[in-house]
C-alpha cells in the first residue's frame, strides 16, 4: 500500500493520472453542458427541451454519446485521411490539457506552474490549428471556408484575449493563476473586475469568439456554410469536436471567473467555505456559461468583415488605452496597489 | 431553355477568370482564382430546394445562379386532369406557407366563366381568411430570416404564433395547413358558432404581443441592424424592370398591391394602406413585412365589424362545367401577384391552368443582386425574396 | 441588446409545447382525419370514387338483394380506402347522398407497410394496388367539334 502511495507521489505518473482526472471530468463536463445548453434553449424558446431519458431527461447526454459510438464514422473519399481524423483529437487535447493550470480551490491544482497564464494563452492557439485540419482535410468548399474563417478568427481574436490579460498581470504582478487569486481576496471589492472593467469586457468577448460561440460562431456558419469546417464528419469524431468546443466554452468561463472574478474566492469574508471553496468557483463558472449559452440563443451571427472590424477598431485600442490607463495609474499611485 | 442555360454556364467558365474576381489586379500579382461552390438543392437556409451555383473570391460572391427544379410537381399538367372541383386541393399545395390565396386565386378565374353570384357573407369570409393566411405566412418568413442569419430563437415564437392562427384555421376548415376552404361559387361552411369572438380575442392579443416577441426581439438588435442595412440594396426602377411583385417590389418605394390598385371580392369595401419603405433593402423588407401584419390585422377587424349575413355557398349546379373561354385572376399573396389563367373547353377538366407565382418571378433577384455581396449576404436576401420552394417550382 | 432582456423574460415563462404522446390536440367538429364508412348506409353508387381526386378508393360492386325486398340492388362487397394516397380533401364526404362515408378525429395513421395503409370495409377484400379509375378519358376540342361539322356540311 505504501508503496503504491509513494509511486502515486512519484511525478510523471502523478502528473499522468491527474491528466486522466482532468480528461475524464472534461468528457463528463462536455456531457452535462450539452445537456444545460439544450435545457437553456429549450426554456427561452418556450419548450421544455429533453425529459425523456431518465428523470427529467438528465440521462439524455448518455443515450447522445452512446447514439455517437454506434454511428459508423464515414470519412470523404477523397478526403486527406490523417489529417482527417487528427484533426478531432488536435482541437480536444489542447482544450483539455489547459485544465491542468486552472485552480479548482486553495492548493488543488493539477500544475501550479508560475507561467500558468502563458500556458493557457498557448495552448488555445493549438486549438486553430485543430480547426485548420478539420477544413483542410475533408476537402469540401464548405469545410475551406469554415477553416480560412476561423483561422482568421482564432488569430485576430487572439490579440485582445492577450491584452486583456496585460492588466491582470500587472496588478497581480505574476503570471501563476494562484498567485493572481490570491491577491484578490477579501471580498468582492478587491475582485479584479471592477478596476479593469474594459478589460474583463474585452476577454469575455474575446473569449466568446475563442470558444466560437454565437455571435462568432462564423467557422460553423450554420445557416451559410452548414456547419463549416465540421460539415463532413460523423459519429464519434463530430462528437469529440464537439466535446473540444464545449470543453473550451467552459474553459473560457472557468478563466473569467479566476482572473476577474476572484477564483474561489468567496463574494464576502464571512461566506468563506473553508475547503469548500470550490463550490465559489463552481458557481462562477456556471454563471458565465450561462450568460454563454443566453447570448447564444438571442443574438444573431456577424459577417465576417464585421467581425474583423469589431476586433480591430474596437477591441485592440480599447485594451491599448486601459494598458496605459492601469501603468499610468500605478505609477502615480504606488501607495495604491 | 434549360440547355441555353447549360450553354451560358460553359461560355462564362471559359472566359478569363480575372474578368469576374473582386479584385481582379491583385490576381496577376498573387495567381489568386476564385473557388466554384454549389449551395444547395440540400441546403438548410435555402428555403426548401433551390441550388446556387456560385463563384466565390474568397467570402465574396462573383456570380450566383440559382437552378430551380428540383420540387417540380407538374401542379399544371395534374390541373387538366382533373374535375373542376377537384384542382382547388391541388393549388392548396402550391405555396404552402399561404394556401389560402391560392385557392382563392384558382376559384376567382373559374368563377368568371361560370356565372354564378357569389353571396356578400362568402366574399367577407374568403377575404378573412385570406389576411388570417397573410399574417400566417408573414410572422414564420420574419423568423427565418432572423433563422437564416444565425439566431434561432425568433422561428419558434413565430411558429408560436402560427400555431395558433392555425388552431382557428381548423376549427373553421377542418385542416391546419392544406384548407380546402374556398370552393367554386363561395366557401365550404359559415364560420362556427362563437368563431367571430375567437378571432377578435386573437387578433387583440396578437397585436399587444407583436411589439415585445417580435419588434423589439428583432429591431432592438445591434447584430441584425448591421447585417440588413444596406445588404440587397435595390432600385425601384430595377425592380420594376424585373418585374417583381409583392414585398421585394414595395420596399423600394413602388406602390403596388393587386388588393388596392385591382381590388376584388370584399377588399373593395376595405379601408387600408399599401405598406412602402423607401430603403429597397432587406431591413426594409422586413418592415413592410411587420406593416402588412399590422394592416392585416385591421383588415380582419373591420371585416369582423361588419360581417354581412345571409349564405355562404353560391347556387353553381350540381355539375361544374363552365362555359369555353379563357379565366384570369390575379390576387395578392403573401409573396407577391398570384395570378391563375383557366382555359375551358366546356368539358368537366379544364383545358389548360397556369399559375403565375410571384416566388418564380422574384428569384431572379438572386441573380442581380447577389454578385458583389459577401457569402453570408446571400442568406437575408432570401429572406427578402421570402420565397417558398413548392410556388416556384409549381 | 432589447432583445437580451425578452429571451430572459422569456426563460422564466410558460412552455407552450404539447407533450404528444400524453396530450393530443383537441380536434374540431369539422376536422378532417382518417376516413370511416358505414356499410350499412352505403348504397354504392360510386360517387365517391369517381370524384376522388387521388384515386385512392376502390369499390367493388355486386347486385344483390340484401334487404330483402325482391329487387337485386348494386351491392358494395369490398370497400377500400388507401390512407397512404388519400390528402383528406374531403370532397367523398361532401359528395355522399347517404353521408356513409365521414371523417372521423383520429388523425394517426402510420404503419411498416404502405399496404397496411389500406384499410378494408367490406366482406371482400379489395387489392389497394390496382387504380380503380385509369385515367380520366378526356375528349380534345377539335374531336368534339368535328362530328359537327360533318352534318352541318
Amino acid at each position: 500500500m505504501q508503496t503504491v502511495l509513494n509511486l502515486l507521489e512519484a511525478e510523471p505518473i502523478r502528473l499522468f493520472l491527474s491528466f486522466g482526472v482532468i480528461l475524464f471530468l472534461v468528457l463528463n463536463l462536455a456531457g452535462i453542458l450539452t445537456f444545460a445548453e439544450r435545457k437553456v434553449a429549450a426554456y427561452i424558446q418556450l419548450r421544455y427541451g429533453p425529459n425523456r431519458v431518465g428523470p427529467r431527461g438528465f440521462l439524455q447526454p448518455a443515450a447522445d454519446v452512446v447514439k455517437l459510438f454506434t454511428k459508423e464514422n464515414v470519412s470523404p473519399q477523397r478526403s486527406d485521411l490523417w489529417i482527417f481524423l487528427g484533426a478531432p483529437i488536435a482541437m480536444f487535447l489542447p482544450a483539455a490539457a489547459v485544465w491542468l493550470v486552472v485552480p479548482f480551490a486553495p492548493r488543488s491544482v493539477v500544475a501550479d506552474l508560475n507561467v500558468g497564464i502563458v500556458f493557457f494563452i498557448a495552448l488555445t492557439s493549438i486549438g486553430a490549428l485543430g480547426l485548420i485540419m478539420a477544413g483542410y482535410g475533408s476537402r469540401s468548399t464548405f469545410s475551406l471556408l469554415g477553416a480560412m474563417r476561423g483561422a482568421a478568427q482564432m488569430i485576430s481574436y487572439e490579440v485582445p484575449l492577450i491584452l486583456s490579460l496585460l492588466g491582470v498581470i500587472m496588478l497581480a504582478g505574476s503570471l501563476s493563476f494562484q498567485d493572481v487569486v490570491n491577491a484578490q481576496a477579501g471580498g468582492f471589492w478587491n475582485w479584479y473586475f471592477l478596476p479593469q472593467l474594459p478589460m474583463f469586457i474585452t476577454f469575455y468577448i474575446a473569449g466568446v469568439a475563442e470558444a466560437r460561440r454565437v455571435p462568432f460562431d462564423l467557422p460553423e456558419g450554420e445557416s451559410e456554410i452548414v456547419g463549416g469546417f465540421m460539415v463532413e464528419y460523423s459519429g464519434m469524431t463530430w462528437g469529440l469536436i464537439q466535446a473540444s468546443e464545449f470543453a473550451s466554452m467552459a474553459l473560457v468561463s472557468a478563466i473569467t471567473a479566476t482572473l476577474f472574478l476572484g477564483g474561489w474566492q468567496p463574494p464576502f469574508p464571512f461566506l468563506d467555505l473553508g475547503n469548500f471553496n470550490w463550490l465559489w468557483f463552481a458557481i462562477k463558472t456556471a454563471l458565465i456559461i450561462f450568460t454563454f449559452q443566453w447570448i447564444r440563443w438571442s443574438l444573431p451571427r456577424l459577417r465576417m468583415d464585421q467581425l474583423m472590424d469589431f476586433g480591430w477598431k474596437v477591441l485592440v485600442p480599447v485594451c491599448l488605452i486601459w494598458l496605459f490607463v492601469t501603468a499610468g495609474a500605478m505609477l502615480a499611485f504606488p501607495s495604491v496597489f | 431553355m434549360l440547355g441555353e442555360e447549360r450553354k451560358t454556364e460553359e461560355t462564362t467558365l471559359s472566359q478569363p477568370v480575372s474578368g469576374r474576381l473582386a479584385n481582379p489586379d491583385i490576381r496577376d500579382e498573387f495567381g489568386l482564382e476564385t473557388i466554384d461552390m454549389n449551395m444547395g438543392p440540400q441546403h438548410p437556409a435555402m428555403h426548401g430546394l433551390l441550388r446556387l451555383i456560385l463563384e466565390l473570391d474568397g467570402e465574396t460572391v462573383v456570380r450566383c445562379d440559382p437552378v430551380m427544379g428540383y420540387l417540380h410537381r407538374s401542379k399544371e399538367k395534374i390541373s387538366e386532369n382533373r374535375m373542376y372541383p377537384a384542382v382547388i386541393p391541388i393549388t392548396d399545395r402550391i405555396d404552402y406557407m399561404n394556401n389560402m390565396a391560392m385557392e382563392y386565386g384558382y376559384c376567382l378565374a373559374v368563377e368568371k366563366l361560370l356565372d354564378v353570384e357569389i353571396p356578400p357573407r362568402a366574399d367577407a369570409i374568403r377575404a378573412l381568411m385570406n389576411e388570417f393566411s397573410r399574417i400566417m405566412s408573414h410572422i414564420p418568413s420574419l423568423g427565418f430570416l432572423l433563422l437564416e442569419l444565425g439566431a434561432f430563437t425568433p422561428i419558434l415564437y413565430a411558429f408560436r404564433e402560427r400555431e395558433r392562427i392555425q388552431s382557428i384555421m381548423e376549427e373553421v376548415t377542418g385542416a391546419r395547413m392544406m384548407f380546402h376552404y374556398i370552393r367554386l361559387g363561395g366557401v365550404k361552411a359559415d364560420l362556427p358558432e362563437g368563431m367571430p369572438e375567437k378571432m377578435w380575442e386573437y387578433i387583440e392579443g396578437l397585436e399587444n404581443r407583436l411589439q415585445p416577441d417580435f419588434i423589439d426581439l428583432i429591431e432592438g438588435n445591434e447584430i441584425f441592424i448591421a447585417r440588413t442595412r444596406g445588404v440587397g440594396k435595390m432600385s425601384p426602377e430595377k425592380a420594376v424592370e424585373m418585374g417583381l411583385t409583392g414585398v421585394p417590389l414595395r420596399c423600394t418605394g413602388v406602390e403596388f398591391d393587386v388588393r388596392k390598385h385591382y381590388p376584388y371580392g370584399w377588399y373593395k369595401n376595405l379601408d387600408f394602406d399599401v405598406v412602402t419603405d423607401d430603403a429597397g433593402d432587406v431591413e426594409a423588407s422586413y418592415r413592410c413585412r411587420i406593416g402588412e401584419v399590422r394592416q392585416s390585422i385591421r383588415m380582419i377587424k373591420q371585416i369582423l365589424e361588419n360581417l354581412p349575413g345571409g349564405e355562404v355557398m353560391g347556387d353553381t349546379g350540381r355539375r361544374i362545367r363552365p362555359a369555353e373561354g379563357d379565366g384570369i385572376a390575379r390576387v395578392e399573396s403573401a409573396r407577391g401577384e398570384y395570378a391563375v389563367h383557366v382555359v375551358s373547353d366546356g368539358s368537366d377538366t379544364p383545358y389548360r391552368v397556369h399559375y403565375r407565382t410571384p416566388c418564380t418571378v422574384n428569384m431572379q433577384l438572386l441573380q442581380e443582386i447577389v454578385p458583389g455581396h459577401y457569402l453570408p449576404d446571400i442568406m437575408p436576401i432570401m429572406g427578402l425574396i421570402d420565397p417558398v420552394s413548392g410556388a416556384w417550382d409549381k | 441588446m432589447k432583445g437580451m432582456g425578452i429571451t430572459l423574460k422569456h426563460l422564466f415563462d410558460k412552455k407552450v409545447t404539447r407533450q404528444y404522446p400524453e396530450y393530443k390536440k383537441e380536434t374540431f367538429e369539422r376536422s378532417r382525419g382518417l376516413l370511416t364508412v358505414d356499410m350499412d348506409r352505403c348504397i354504392a353508387c360510386l360517387q365517391c370514387m369517381r370524384i376522388c381526386p387521388d384515386h385512392c378508393i376502390s369499390i367493388e360492386q355486386e347486385k344483390r338483394d340484401a334487404d330483402g325486398s325482391g329487387k337485386a340492388k348494386p351491392y358494395a362487397v369490398g370497400f377500400v380506402i388507401d390512407d397512404s394516397r388519400c390528402m383528406y380533401c374531403s370532397l367523398c364526404v361532401e359528395v355522399c347522398p347517404v353521408n356513409c362515408i365521414y371523417h372521423t378525429e383520429e388523425f394517426e395513421a402510420q404503419a411498416y407497410n404502405r399496404l397496411e395503409l389500406a384499410r378494408q370495409f367490406g366482406e371482400r377484400p379489395v387489392d389497394p394496388t390496382i387504380d380503380p379509375k385509369p385515367a380520366v378519358k378526356k375528349k380534345p376540342k377539335a374531336a368534339k367539334q368535328a362530328p359537327k361539322k360533318e352534318a352541318a356540311a
